[in-house]
This record gives C-alpha cells, structure tokens and sequence, in this order.
C-alpha cells in the first residue's frame, strides 16, 4: 500500500543514512587508520604497494643480460607510441643472422602508465617499477634507453 | 561565583554612571559590534579549521598540519592570503551589486544573532518575537545570493543562485514548521523564556516524540538553508564551478566564505537554543544534585558545546553523504520532511494541548 | 531634537530616497533591490515604533517572502543588465499624477482624523496576537483571517492548473512514436 511504503521507505532511509554515518565516525575516531604518507619526511622508509606503476623499467641480471628478444610485440601494444625498439642482426657463432635488440627506447614523458607493454610482452622482459620520482629540469632527460650498454639477450630465450 | 550577567550590568550600570542615556546607549552599541566581529572572527577561524580536520579525519587523511603545531594556524595563513589578494571585477558586470551581495549576506549574518542567548542574561536584544525575528531575518541571506549570483554576469552563477533561491524558500518551510513545534510546546516566541522553560530538561528529552522528529527534520532543513553538502546544488563544484560566488574573489570571497560558516554556527546555535536548551545546564527535574552539580559549568560553555557538537553532527552529513540532484532534493522537501513536519505539528498540537509531555 | 527623532527621520529618509530610486532606476534588477532597502526601512520603522512582531512579519513577507518572488521573476524574464524600455512621456505624467493624487488622499485622511499621543506601549504578547487571530467576537480577525486563506487557496490552485496545462495539451505519447516508426521506415 502507499501509506506503508511511503514509511518504509523514510525508515529505510533513515536506516542506511545511519550506516554510512557509522562508517565516517569509526574512521574518525580512529587516527590510526590514517593512511596519508607525509611523503618528503618519511622518504627512506616509504613503501609503496607492489602494484603501483611508476615506470617502465627492464631487469638485467648479474651477466647484464635481458629477457628481450626484439620482437616489438611492446612497441605495437602501446597506445602512445613510447616504445621504439631498434633491432639490430647479430651473427650466431653457427654463422646465422638473428635478430636482437639494439636500443629500447622508452619516452617516460608519453607514458601513461597503463601495463599494456607489459602484458603484451612473451618473454616477460620488462615490468613496472615503482619510482615515482621522475622530474627533472630537461625533458630529454626523459626518453630513455633500457637495455643496458653491451648487454644482450639471455641464452634459451626466443 | 562571578557570571556573565554580572559583568555586563557593572559596565552598563558604570557607563550610565559617567555619560548621558544616549552616550551610553552608543558606547554599548560600539561595544556589541566589536563583539560580534570579534565572534565571526573567531567563528571563520575556528569553524574553517575544524570543517578541514573532521574531513580529513573522516577520510583517513591528516588534514592541515604544517602550519603551526597539527595545523592550527593554516586559517590564519588564509585569511592572510585572501587579505592580500586582489579584488577582481569582471567586465561587464553591474558593479554597485556586485559589491552589495557580499555586505547582505554578512550583514544578514550579523543582524541574525542579536537575539541569541550566549549564556545566562548575556544577550544583545532580547525581544519578544525572537525566535521569529531570528527566521525571518535570516530568510534575506537569499536575497544576498540571488543578487551575486545575478550580478556576476556569468551563467554558472546565476544557476547556482536559482538553484540555491529555490532551495532555501522550500527548506525553510520544513525549518519554520520544525521552530514552531518547540514555540507551541513553550508558549512563547521569546528567546530567554524558551530556555527557560527548559530548566527542568531540554525539550528534546521532555517533548519526546515530537520533539525527536522536529529535531531531526530541523537538522535536515537547516543543512539545506546553509547550502552545505549533501545539499550544495548551489555551488556544486563538478557543475556549476562555484556557483553564485565563481567570479568572486580576496576579501569578496572571503566574506561570502564567511557568512557560511556564520550561517551554520547559527542555525546549530537555533538548533541547540530550541531543542538542546541552550544555556541551560543538563538538567532533569526539579533541585536535585545532578543539577546542581550541573551548574557548575558556565552556561557559555554550555552553549557553545551544544552548538559545537551540532556543527560536528552538520560536518558528519556533509563528509558521508554523497550530492543530492535537484530533483530529489526538492522531492525530499516537497514529499516527505514538509508533509512529515505537518504531521507533528498537528500531533505536537495534540500533546501539547493535553499536557503529554514533561 | 533627540535621538529618537533623528532615528525617525534617518529611517523615512531611507524609505524615500530608495523607494524614489526603485521607481526611476532604468535596471529593473537594481529597481528590485532599491524596493528591498525601501522594505526593510518600513520594517525598521515598526521596530523603532516598538511594534516588533509586525515588524517580523513585515520582513518575512514583504523582504523574505515578495521581493525574492520579484527576484525570480526578473529572472526568468528580463534579460541580464539590459535598461527597460524607456517608458512614453504621457504614461510618465499619468503616473506622476497618479502618485500625486494617492498622496492626496492620503494626507487628507491623516488631516481628517485627530491622532491622539499616546505613550502607553503596545501590548503585544504573542499568545494575545493568536487568539485575537482566531477570534469571533469583538475585535477578532477570525473573518478576515478565513477569507485571506480562501483567496491563497484559490491563487494554489490556479497556480497547479496553470502548472499542469502544458500536460494536457502535451502531444499523445502513442501518435508520436507511431509517426516517428513511420518516419523511420519511409
Ligand atoms: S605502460 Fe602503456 S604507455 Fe607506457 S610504454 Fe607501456 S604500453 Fe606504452
Ligand atoms: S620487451 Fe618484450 S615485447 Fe618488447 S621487444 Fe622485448 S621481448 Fe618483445
């Protein structure tokens, strides 16, 4: 019936008005749960979360070697054109032509952070790093070479 | 034990003493008016720090806490700033209203509180239309809106002025209906004989069910009239920039900033005279020891506890609840508090004709 | 002359000169806001004649309640900062004249009846003001009362009729989408 409803309704707004309100006062009374970082005080403890997405950065190991294989698989699943891969032949000791990678250019100032390099990647050559403190006064300083000087592919990856 | 009343009637009783009736009249005149500024002072400080941190408490978050120790002085530091900075004029604008807008609003705010109670016999007018003159007088606020909003010369101002005009004349409808529920249940319109009657136990607790519904309504109505969020069509930021005040800026601004925290201190300080006693001590009954002891706190902390906690309770409302449209902004009105508040109006009527309450 | 009657003259000199502007000025939004200062002059006249509740009441709905109705209409008609048209020499005499004879006959009636002093303050408590509102007897307003309330709900109800004209001779929903199916299959 109307008259019911109509009342139900008030009560039902009462009602969950409250539960938001509960929500507000608990975090209120409780400082703790406060999660602001005061971000130039506390730089050397700072964690960031493990998904935050900073950069685009590839890992080299301790023979400076890489996982990329040039495959530009990156360079074409990023909406902003921000990846470049300049391939080079390299001769095999078996005397064949392969193709690797000579320079992984990456423009951090066109990057919008958005992982599809990463997914899109076969051979998991590159991931997101966490360092957020990017500025600097040139912004050429910002397109960066990845792959590390006289590094190269590591063995067994195609 | 040294009181508020004391005070005021030495100085009055002293300057009687020195000068002629009207010199006197005047010095207390001058006397009021740096009072009053004083409290708005005091009021924007106070109230613009307090609405930072309880957001910021009440979404995780520190707030202001640079300036000075936890932030206390970061107001300050405003006002400073919009002291300082310059008082644009836009083209194209009708000046002689432009500039008006801002003194009506202030000014309004000012008016406002001469018939407040700030503790026991610390009044500046306290007339016998009271609680009227305090709803009557505070409905020219809009006026002050409408004419910025009008004046600016820009289209997000003048919406926000409508919406904001249509807002407050159907809010006040359920806020003058929620007043007169307590004005039945006393008897009278005059602010001290309210409190008065509230000496054995604010009206909350003695009108119980009336009361109740009326103060929650109030509460509801009043956040709307001071344009505050959830209710803040007028100045919806995503929307209209900043409504009636986007071309204002430097001390205009500032006063428009301020008159809206003036207009929530005072329609928590309505709020706490009518429903929460005012002044007046918690008391139960008649010359117990709980009131007794009761009475040891002043009753300018009382007041201004209660209107605090009121403001708090608006501040609560405005950081939980998310915008209202317009349409179901003036549906809430139209549909349910106005029919609902008719309703206790009629069973306030009853109960306080059969002598139901306390 | 004391303070009161420099009050007096303050607030008539207020009434005046804004109700002279609010007439003349060719901005009809200024024109409204003169028309409020004018307002709030007669309402600060019943204060300084200690009459407070009909002071209230002159503020909440005469200022509060008619000039923000002005406020809305100006809004929805006329347009931002523009000067009204300027009105027809003969129309200005016959206003004039008009304004003049008002006064007249104001004047004389003031002439005609002998206003005794009086020093007695008004007794003006609220509960008395009530019942004589309701009231039959002698000196009740309870006619009165009843017929103002009568003439409101007829304005409402115009109000909601003209409201709800445009509904009525709002197209049929049915006939337009049918003439929009056909329009999209031609
Ligand atoms: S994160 Fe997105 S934008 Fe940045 S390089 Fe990778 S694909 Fe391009
Ligand atoms: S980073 Fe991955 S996707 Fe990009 S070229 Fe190298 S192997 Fe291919």
């Amino acid at each position: 019936m109307f008259v019911t409803q109509y009342i139900k309704d008030v009560f039902g707004a009462i009602k969950s008005l409250g539960i938001g309100m509960r929500r507000t006062l608990w975090y209120f009374v409780r400082p703790k749960e406060i999660i602001t970082q005061q971000y130039p005080d506390n730089k050397d403890t700072l964690v960031l979360a493990e998904r935050f997405r900073g950069e685009v950065v590839m890992p080299h190991d301790e023979n400076n070697e890489h996982a990329c294989t040039g495959c530009t698989a990156c360079e074409l699943a990023c909406p902003n054109g921000s990846i470049k891969i300049v391939t080079k032949f390299d001769i095999t000791p078996e005397g064949k032509r392969k193709k690797a990678i000579d320079q992984f250019v990456y423009r951090l100032d066109m990057c919008t952070m958005c992982n599809m390099c990463v997914v899109a990647c076969p051979s998991d050559a590159i991931i997101m790093a966490n360092d957020f403190e990017h500025s600097v006064y040139d912004r050429t300083k910002l397109t960066k070479i990845l792959n590390k000087p006289g590094s190269k592919v590591r063995d067994g990856i195609e | 034990m040294w009181s508020l009343e004391n005070i005021t009637k030495s100085v009055d009783s002293w300057l009687n003493l020195q000068f002629s009736p009207t010199i006197a009249f005047l010095i207390e005149a001058v006397i009021i008016m740096v009072l009053v500024i004083g409290l708005f002072a005091f009021l924007g400080l106070v109230l613009v720090f307090m609405e930072r941190k309880v957001s910021s408490f009440m979404q995780i978050r520190l707030g202001p806490n640079r300036v000075g120790p936890m932030g206390i002085f970061q107001t300050a530091a405003d006002t400073l700033k919009l002291i300082v900075k310059e008082g644009f004029t836009p083209n194209n604008v009708d000046k002689f209203l432009f500039n008006l807008a801002p003194f009506i609003v202030m000014v309004v705010a000012m008016v406002v509180l001469a018939p407040f109670a700030f503790s026991k016999g610390f009044q500046i007018w306290d007339v016998n239309v009271g609680i009227f003159f305090i709803t009557a007088v505070s409905s020219l606020g809009v006026i002050g809106i409408l004419t910025a909003g009008w004046s600016s010369n820009n289209k997000y101002s003048l919406l926000g002025a409508m919406r904001s005009g249509a807002q407050i004349v159907s809010y006040e409808l359920s806020a003058g209906l929620t007043i007169l529920v307590i004005v039945m249940l006393t008897g009278s319109l005059r602010i001290s004989d309210i409190i008065n009657a509230q000496a054995d136990g604010w009206w909350i607790f003695k009108g119980h069910i009336p009361a109740i519904i009326a103060f929650v309504i109030y509460i509801i109505a009043a956040t709307a009239e001071t344009n505050r969020a959830p209710f803040d069509m007028a100045e919806a930021e995503s929307e209209l920039t900043a409504g009636f005040h986007t071309e204002y800026s430097g001390m205009k601004f500032a006063l428009f900033f301020l008159a809206e925290y003036a207009n929530v201190f005072i329609v928590c300080a309505i709020g706490a005279t009518l429903f929460l006693g005012g002044w007046m001590p918690l008391h139960f009954g008649e010359n117990n020891w709980f009131n007794s002891i009761m009475d040891y706190i002043p009753g300018i902390v009382w007041f201004f506890g209660k209107t605090f906690f009121l403001i708090f309770v608006i501040m609560w409302f405005r950081w939980t609840f998310p915008r209202l449209r317009i349409d179901q902004l003036l549906n809430l009105e139209w549909k349910y508090l106005l029919p609902i508040s008719l309703f206790n109006l009629l069973l306030a009527t009853v109960i306080a004709i059969a002598g139901w309450h306390f | 002359m004391t303070a009161h009657q420099i009050i007096f003259y303050c607030l008539a000199a207020l009434i005046l000169i804004t109700g002279l502007l609010s007439v003349t000025c060719p901005k009809v939004f200024r024109s409204a806001i003169f028309l409020l200062f004018s307002l709030i002059g007669i309402a600060g006249l019943y204060f300084w004649m200690e009459a407070e509740f009909i002071a209230a009441v002159q503020i909440s709905v005469y200022v509060g309640g008619i000039v923000v109705i002005i406020i809305f209409s100006i809004f929805l008609t006329e347009q931002a900062g523009k000067e009204t048209r300027s009105i027809h020499p003969v129309r200005t005499v016959f206003a004039v004249l008009a304004a003049l004879l008002g006064m007249i006959l104001t004047y004389l009636t003031v002439l005609n009846y002998d206003f005794v002093e009086s020093n007695e303050a008004f007794d003006l408590n609220i509960p008395r003001i009530g019942n004589a509102m309701v009231a039959t007897g002698e000196g009740g307003f309870s006619l009165p009362f009843e017929v103002v309330s009568i003439l409101l709900l007829a304005a409402m109800i115009g109000c909601i009729v003209v409201a709800m004209r445009s509904s009525i001779t709002k197209p049929d929903e049915k006939k337009l989408t049918q003439s929009i199916t056909e329009i999209d299959e031609a």
